[in-house]
C-alpha cells in the first residue's frame, strides 16, 4: 500500500468514526465525544459573542484552541474534530517526510506510518475532540525545518507550541544542543545522516553535549552560535508575545488557567501516576518546599542525562524524553500519550528490536499494566470500592513498566545522530558540506 | 552536497505542501457535505451561564426571587456559601411577599404533597438521584382558579461532597429530561471536599394541573438527578458517609389577572408521610490515613530506582555506542 492510499483510507476511517460519534452522542448515554472537547466548543462559543473563553469552567488552554473552534458555533459542532483529525493526518505525512529525508527504505517509511495512523489511541483521540493532534503535527514540523536548515521558522512554532502546551519546553535544550557548529551553520541546509540499515550506526563522529578540552571559556562562547542566540531570541519572543497579548485581553484569568495551573497542578483524583495517592493523603495539608522538590528531582535527573547522552540523535532524544517526562509527572491521563507516540515512528527505523519476542513482550508489558491500573480505576470509581492501595501499586507497576518498555528501547537503539558533522577546510570562507537554506 | 540531493529536497518541500492542501481540501469536502446533510441543534443553554454568574451581582435591579427565572438565584448573590440556617431565613423571608395570598391558600386546599420514593441508583462515584412526588389534586376546585400555567420547582440543597455537573445538566436539558436545570454554589468539578463549598441544583418540570386533574391518583413527578461525587476527608475505616437531605417543594404558577399576568409561589409541603425507605445515605471509599506513611515511602523509592535504572542504562549504551562510533570512524 503506497503512502497515498495509506492517507486517504485513514482519512475515511476518521470521517466514519465522526459520523459515528456524532451518532452515538445523540442515541446512547455514554457519549463518544471527549469531554474536553465540550470544554473546548464552549469556550470557543463564548470568544465568538466577544466573551472570554475562561468562563467556561475547566477550560485551560490558550486561547487559540477556542479561536480555532469558533467555526463549530458557525459551520457545525463537529468542526474541531474535524480540524483535529486533519492534524492527525497531517502528522502521518510529517512522519514520512522526516522518514524519507533521512533515505529510510519506503517498505520501512510505510510500516512506520502505520504505526501510527492505525493506532487505536491516535484515531480516536482526534476523532473524538482531542487537541494533541495539533501540537504532535507542530513539533513534527519543528523537526522538519530543522533538518531543513529553517532556524527562523523552527524558532516560531517551537515559540507556538510551547504557548500552546507548555511540555514542549523540554525540547528546548536538545534543539539548542543539536544546532552544534560542527554539524549546522546558520543560513546553510545541514547535512542529514542517512540510515544505513538496522543494527549499523551512521558512519560520522556524533558531536558530543560535552565541551572538548579547548578550555571553559572558549568552550562556553562557542556555544553561542548564531543558529543558537536566534533560535532562542526568536522562540522566546514568539512565546512572550503571545502571551502577552492574551493577558492583555484576558487578564490573571488567562495567566492562571492556561499557564499557572500547569505549572502547580496537583490532582489527589486517581490517575496513572504513582503521585495521586501521595497526594490525595497528604491534601489536607500544604506540600512544603522540601516536599515539592523531592518529587521533581527524578524528573529534572531523567531528563538532563537524557538529554546528556541523546540530544544529538534528536528524534530519540524527544522520544525517550516525552515517555520520561509523562511516566514521572504529577499526573498521567491516557491523552498524553499521544505525545509520544508520534515520535515512535520516527525512531522505529534505527531500532534492533524484534517484534518476536522483545518488541511484543514490551507491548503486552505496557499495555498489560495498564489494563491492571483500570480494573483497579473502575472498581473504585464505577463500583464503589475501597481500592486505593491497590490501584496505587498498579501505577508503581505502570511505571515499572514504562521504566522497563524505555531501558529496551534505549538498549536497542542505534544510535544516529541527526546531522552529519561538516567538513571545513583550513580556509574560513569555505564550508564543503553546507548549502543555503531560504 | 551534491545538486541531486538539493533539488530531492526542493522536490520534497513541494510534494508536503502539495498533500497538506490536498489532505485539507478533503477534510473541508467532507465537512461542508457533512454539515449540508445533518441539522445543526446545537442549543446554547442558559445552564452554564447561571453558574458562572454565582456571586455576581443582579443587574436586574429589584426583580423578586420568584420572579427570577431560578429561584434560588438571588440566594447565592446575597450569601457567599450554602447554610441550611440562612436559606430557610431566605425561603421565609425573601420567597413570599404576600401578593398571592388568595391564590396560594386556594392552591394549599387544592394540592397535597406525599413524597414516595427517594433513592440513590447506581455505584461507584457516579450515581442518580431517583425522586418521586405525588400530588393530590381535588379537581373540582382546580378549575375555578385563573391558572395559565405552572412549573415545579425542585431544589435539591447538596451536602459536602456531592456535586452536580452543570455541563451533564445542559445535556439533559437539550434531550428535553426537565424542563430547566441550573446548579449554584461551589461548581468547581475538581477540588475534594476538604477544599469545596456546598452547591445547589433547582430542577424545573412542566405540571399541567387541568390535564391531571382528570387522573384519580393525582399528580406524579419523577426526577432523575445525575450526582457525583468528591474525594471525601481521609477515614479509618476507609468509607465516608453523607447523607442527602430532602428536597424543598415549589409550585410556580402563573395567574390571569386583570391587568397582566403574575406569578405566584407555593411552597410544597409533605403531609407527613414517611419515606419507604429512610434516608439516602451515599458511602464512598475515601483514603486511609495509616498508609500516609507507608506510601510516601514506596512511592519515592519506587521513583528513585525507576530513575536510577534509566539513568544508568542511558549512560551506560551511550557511552557504549559512542566507543563503537569512534572505532569504527
Amino acid at each position: 500500500m503506497d503512502v497515498r492510499s495509506l492517507l486517504l483510507f485513514s482519512a475515511l476511517l476518521r470521517v466514519l468514526l465522526i459520523i459515528y460519534g456524532e451518532w452515538q452522542d445523540a442515541h446512547m448515554e455514554v457519549r463518544y465525544t471527549d469531554v474536553d472537547y465540550l470544554v473546548f466548543s464552549d469556550a470557543a462559543s463564548l470568544m465568538a459573542s466577544g466573551k472570554s473563553p475562561y468562563q467556561r469552567s475547566t477550560y485551560r488552554y490558550s486561547p487559540l484552541l477556542a479561536f480555532l473552534l469558533v467555526p463549530n458555533s458557525i459551520i457545525h459542532p463537529s468542526w474541531g474534530k474535524f480540524l483535529f483529525s486533519a492534524s492527525d493526518l497531517l502528522v502521518g505525512l510529517f512522519i514520512h517526510t522526516i522518514l524519507e529525508l533521512r533515505k529510510v527504505p519506503e517498505n520501512l517509511c510505510t510500516c512506520a506510518l502505520m504505526v501510527w495512523l492505525f493506532n487505536p489511541f491516535t484515531f480516536s483521540i482526534g476523532t473524538r475532540g482531542n487537541c494533541e493532534p495539533i501540537v504532535c503535527a507542530m513539533i513534527l514540523w519543528i523537526i522538519i525545518c530543522l533538518m531543513n536548515g529553517k532556524v527562523l521558522q523552527a524558532a516560531f512554532w517551537y515559540g507556538l507550541v510551547v504557548h500552546f502546551r507548555i511540555y514542549p519546553i523540554i525540547y528546548s535544550i536538545p534543539i539548542i544542543l543539536v544546532l552544534d557548529p560542527h554539524c549546522f551553520q546558520y543560513g546553510l541546509k545541514p547535512a542529514l545522516s542517512s540510515w544505513v540499515g538496522q543494527g549499523n550506526s551512521t558512519q560520522s563522529i556524533p558531536s558530543t553535549a560535552v565541551p572538548d578540552s579547548c578550555g571553559i571559556w572558549i568552550a562556553w562562547t562557542s556555544m553561542f552560535t548564531r543558529a543558537r542566540i536566534m533560535f532562542g531570541l526568536i522562540s522566546g519572543a514568539v512565546f512572550f508575545a503571545f502571551t502577552g497579548l492574551f493577558f492583555y485581553l484576558y487578564r490573571w484569568e488567562f495567566l492562571h488557567e492556561a499557564l499557572l495551573y500547569h505549572l502547580t497542578r496537583t490532582d489527589p483524583r486517581h490517575n496513572f501516576s504513582i503521585y495521586f495517592y501521595h497526594i490525595y493523603l497528604h491534601y489536607e495539608h500544604e506540600f512544603s518546599v522540601v516536599e515539592r522538590l523531592i518529587s521533581f528531582l527524578p524528573q529534572f535527573l531523567i531528563q538532563l542525562v537524557l538529554i546528556i547522552c541523546f540530544a544529538q540523535d534528536l528524534p530519540f532524544c524527544f522520544f525517550a524524553q516525552t515517555v520520561a517526562f509523562v511516566a514521572f509527572n504529577k499526573v498521567i491521563t491516557a491523552q498524553y500519550f499521544v505525545w509520544f507516540f508520534c515520535l515512535l515512528p520516527l525512531i522505529l527505523p534505527w531500532s534492533n528490536m524484534k517484534l518476536k519476542w522483545t518488541g511484543l513482550s514490551c507491548i503486552l508489558l505496557w499495555m498489560g499494566a495498564q489494563t491492571h491500573w483500570l480494573m483497579w480505576g473502575y472498581l473504585l470509581e464505577f463500583k464503589g470500592k475501597n481500592v486505593f492501595l491497590e490501584l496505587w501499586i498498579a501505577s508503581i507497576l505502570f511505571l515499572a513498566a514504562n521504566t522497563f518498555v524505555l531501558i529496551k528501547i534505549i538498549r536497542y537503539h542505534t544510535f544516529s545522530p541527526l546531522f552529519q558533522r561538516l567538513e571545513f577546510s583550513s580556509s574560513d570562507n569555505d564550508l564543503g558540506e553546507g548549502k543555503k537554506s531560504n | 552536497m551534491p545538486p541531486s540531493t538539493v533539488s530531492y529536497h526542493m522536490e520534497s518541500w513541494q510534494h508536503v505542501q502539495v498533500h497538506i492542501c490536498r489532505i485539507l481540501g478533503i477534510q473541508l469536502i467532507f465537512l461542508v457535505g457533512f454539515g449540508f446533510c445533518m441539522s445543526s441543534s446545537f442549543v446554547s443553554c442558559e445552564v452554564g451561564r447561571c453558574t458562572s454568574n454565582v456571586g455576581s451581582t443582579n443587574q436586574s435591579l429589584n426583580i423578586p426571587p420568584y420572579f427570577e427565572k431560578y429561584i434560588t438565584k438571588s440566594y447565592f448573590d446575597k450569601y457567599d456559601s450554602l447554610l441550611d440556617s440562612d436559606f430557610l431565613d431566605f425561603i421565609s423571608h425573601e420567597l413570599f411577599p404576600g401578593s398571592c395570598e388568595l391564590l396560594l391558600d386556594n392552591l394549599n386546599l387544592v394540592l397535597r404533597l406525599s413524597v414516595q420514593q427517594r433513592s440513590l441508583i447506581g455505584d461507584g462515584s457516579h450515581r442518580h438521584l431517583s425522586s418521586s412526588f405525588r400530588f393530590n389534586i381535588q379537581s373540582e376546585l382546580i378549575a375555578e382558579l385563573p391558572i395559565h400555567f405552572c412549573e415545579a420547582i425542585i431544589i435539591e440543597k447538596l451536602p459536602y461532597g456531592i456535586f452536580a455537573d452543570p455541563f451533564e445538566l445542559q445535556h439533559l436539558l437539550q434531550r428535553g429530561v426537565f424542563m430547566d436545570a441550573a446548579v449554584f454554589g461551589d461548581t468547581n468539578l475538581e477540588l475534594p471536599s476538604v477544599h469545596s463549598n456546598r452547591s445547589l441544583v433547582e430542577v424545573h418540570m412542566d405540571v399541567d394541573l387541568n390535564t391531571f386533574s382528570r387522573h384519580k391518583d393525582g399528580l406524579e413527578i419523577n426526577i432523575d438527578l445525575p450526582l457525583h461525587i468528591r474525594y471525601p476527608p481521609l477515614e479509618e475505616s476507609g468509607y465516608s458517609s453523607i447523607e442527602l437531605g430532602a428536597p424543598d417543594l415549589f409550585m410556580r404558577c402563573s395567574i390571569e389577572a386583570k391587568s397582566h399576568n403574575q406569578s405566584c409561589l407555593l411552597m410544597l409541603k409533605d403531609n407527613g408521610v414517611a419515606l419507604g425507605n429512610g434516608p439516602v445515605v451515599w458511602r464512598v471509599p475515601s483514603g486511609i490515613k495509616a498508609h500516609a506513611r507507608a506510601v510516601s515511602i514506596v512511592t519515592f523509592i519506587s521513583a528513585i530506582l525507576s530513575t536510577l535504572s534509566i539513568v544508568l542504562t542511558s549512560v551506560y549504551y551511550s557511552s557504549t555506542k559512542l566507543c563503537k562510533n569512534l572505532k569504527q570512524s
